[in-house]
């Protein structure tokens, strides 16, 4: 039984979520996202026109973007207020200080989170993904980071979305797919979320 | 369910500590994050964690002094040094120093996540250690008996000595000093260990019922005997007796239990027949038997029956090094058992608890480690928490004798005036001859 299946909220008007686009990125990228959160979370998806590449966080000293100062910036961006959560979708080497790199990257609870592509073209040998693969890489990327913007922690089964990956071969571990404990805790968050967002701009 | 710890962040930069403390809430773990390796142990005075996660450079107090700190005071509490300019020199120092691990950062996303795995994983493992430990230490009992002062010691030594043979032992001691304690240690390590270790407490019941509790009775041997049961000394064939404060029996159960030892054979109450007994005898007294014997209230015979081998444990107040030990048992006895994190005595209310009296003895220092803990809203136990502990260095219990409340009032004052001979004199009110005279007579020490 799907998620969607499972938790339907037909009758509730559903949370909607935003993915913007940072940068040039695969027009089949953005579908992908979008048509699982569609289709597997029952949620409203809108893809968002695109936003200039963040150049203002970049590290000249890492040669990579700071993931933490982007999601700051998201604050103070005109984001339609019809949106709950909003996921920036970018192809850029994303880091945060402690972290050598991240894939994604979103504050537990917040309204904003960012997933990028630039590692997931890799694979384990270095034969290099195909395009398929790496959009079922980013959609698990990005629906882990929205997991965590409904206040879903990690998770230790394996084969959960909100299993913490390190790397791409956990990453791959991965069914694109909730257990039933995050399910379930996904599904008791969203409908919380019809309450008002403390981070959204008035 | 996810496994969760407890954990701290000490780092000075704030965006470490903001990344660090997300990315562990995300995996549910409790976080806090402090700037300083003051504030850390002014936390982790209140408060118990896991792992600290420490950052190498940090002003005033670095990581590797805290570190040093943390492992001295808390060394349940694992330290994971973090640090953006490593050398192998300083890696091995923080390893030597205690560190469960040194990262260098920033991390590659996995390294983080192994670190914790194996944390927990060795978690694991010390909470089994502990558990196996404490159901080892139920069963041979003999390690619940703390001490290092030399009658202590002692006594430790002789234990596996006395064990051996078939001796009687007469334990002496105070109430509270753990009598009953060693009696169950010479029978754990006697060849009698498998068999049964039954105590009875002489002082507690009247002498009829004290008759035929130790003797057993047949049916319709008195009112009320419905039924034929087997005496205490029955019972503990193949293995021992011990009889509490065995001073107190009236003078005909003395006579009927050296008939007992000299025989080796009861009569149940209401029979004839003789029935063969095997048990070692270990008793205890609080007093002085050899005066009882003196003053004709116990029989000379039965008393060198029963102390073919002495052993006397002092007061707690003539060995107050044990104190800390002492303290330190029994407040992981008791935090384990009610489940409250309270680990540390402050150094102020040891110095109080070494200086107070204890007429209970060790057992009344149980109580009042019990009490403190039950009561306390810390992970540390003030001067504050032992409030109820009234001071009076001197115990004026019965059966003591006048030198010895002497001896213990010239040893409270001393101690009062840090071993100062001319300002005892003084408080005493004798001249410091004099003094010098009592303390050579009573053969007092200042404690190490």
């Amino acid at each position: 039984m799907t998620f969607s299946e499972t938790y339907s909220f037909m009758n509730l008007k559903q949370p909607c979520i935003g993915l913007a686009p940072l940068g040039e990125l695969p027009e089949a990228a953005l579908q992908g996202v979008a048509a699982f959160i569609r289709t597997h979370l029952n949620l409203e998806a809108r893809i968002l026109p695109p936003f200039q590449n963040p150049t203002y966080a970049y590290d000249q000293k890492r040669g990579q973007y700071n993931a933490a100062t982007i999601l700051k910036a998201f604050k103070s961006m005109p984001f339609d207020d019809g949106l709950d959560k909003v996921i920036g979708l970018m192809n850029v080497d994303l880091f945060i200080p402690i972290f050598t790199h991240v894939l994604g990257e979103a504050n537990e609870g917040g309204r904003y989170a960012l997933a990028s592509l630039y590692r997931l073209g890799r694979s384990a040998d270095r034969v290099p993904a195909s395009m398929d693969q790496i959009i079922e890489r980013l959609v698990k990327v990005a629906i882990h980071e929205l997991g965590h913007l409904f206040d879903v922690g990690h998770c230790l089964n394996k084969h959960c979305l909100m299993h913490y990956s390190g790397n791409l071969a956990d990453l791959d571990a991965t069914s694109l797919a909730f257990c039933d404990y995050c399910a379930d805790f996904l599904a008791y968050a969203i409908r919380r979320e019809r309450l008002p967002n403390p981070e959204r701009q008035p | 369910m996810n496994e969760t710890l407890r954990i701290m962040i000490v780092d000075d930069e704030l965006i470490v500590r903001e990344s660090l403390y997300h990315w562990f809430k995300k995996s549910g773990h409790t976080v806090e994050a402090v700037s300083s390796g003051m504030e850390a142990l002014g936390i982790l005075e209140k408060k118990p964690f896991e792992v600290l996660f420490v950052d190498m450079k940090m002003p005033r107090m670095n990581g590797l002094e805290l570190l040093k700190r943390v492992k001295e005071d808390y060394p349940d509490t694992l330290v994971i040094i973090i640090t953006a300019y490593g050398s192998i020199e300083t890696s091995v120092e923080a390893m030597k120093l205690g560190a469960s691990d040194y990262l260098l950062k920033p991390f590659k996303p996995d390294q983080l996540a192994l670190v914790l795995e194996k944390i927990m994983r060795e978690r694991k493992l010390t909470s089994e250690c502990h558990y196996v430990r404490g159901l080892l230490e139920e069963i041979t009992r003999f390690d619940n008996m703390i001490g290092q002062s030399p009658p202590m010691t002692a006594i430790f030594d002789l234990i596996p000595k006395v064990a051996r043979s078939e001796s009687s032992v007469l334990i002496s001691g105070e109430t509270g000093t753990g009598k009953e304690l060693v009696a169950k240690a010479i029978h754990a390590e006697s060849f009698r260990s498998k068999g049964p270790f039954i105590a009875m407490n002489c002082g507690a019941l009247p002498d009829a019922l004290l008759e035929s509790e130790l003797f057993g009775h047949q049916k319709g041997a008195f009112t009320g005997a419905n039924q034929a049961r087997k005496g205490f000394i029955e019972v503990a064939s193949g293995g021992t007796l011990f009889l509490d404060e065995i001073g107190e029996i009236s003078p005909k159960m003395q006579v009927d239990l050296l008939r007992v030892l000299e025989e080796k054979k009861i009569i149940r109450i209401g029979d004839r027949e003789p029935i063969d007994v095997d048990f070692r005898l270990l008793s205890s007294t609080r007093r002085d038997l050899a005066e009882e014997v003196a003053s004709g209230r116990f029989r000379e015979d039965l008393l060198y029956r029963i102390k073919v081998i002495t052993l006397h444990i002092p007061p707690l107040r003539e060995r107050k090094e044990d104190i800390p030990l002492l303290v330190k048992h029994f407040l992981n006895k008791y935090s384990h058992e009610t489940a409250k994190q309270v680990d540390r005595v402050a150094p102020e209310a040891v110095e109080f608890l070494k200086r107070y009296g204890w007429p209970g003895n060790v057992r009344e220092l149980e109580n009042a480690i019990e009490r403190a803990v039950v009561l306390s809203k810390s992970r540390t136990l003030g001067l504050e928490d032992f409030s109820f502990i009234q001071p009076s260095p001197i115990h004026f219990g019965r059966g003591r004798t006048l030198k010895g409340v002497e001896k213990d009032y010239i040893q409270a004052v001393l101690e009062e005036q840090d071993w100062n001979v001319t300002e005892s004199a003084k408080v005493l009110g004798v001249n410091r001859v004099s003094l010098h005279k009592m303390i050579n007579r009573y053969q007092l020490k200042r404690p190490p």
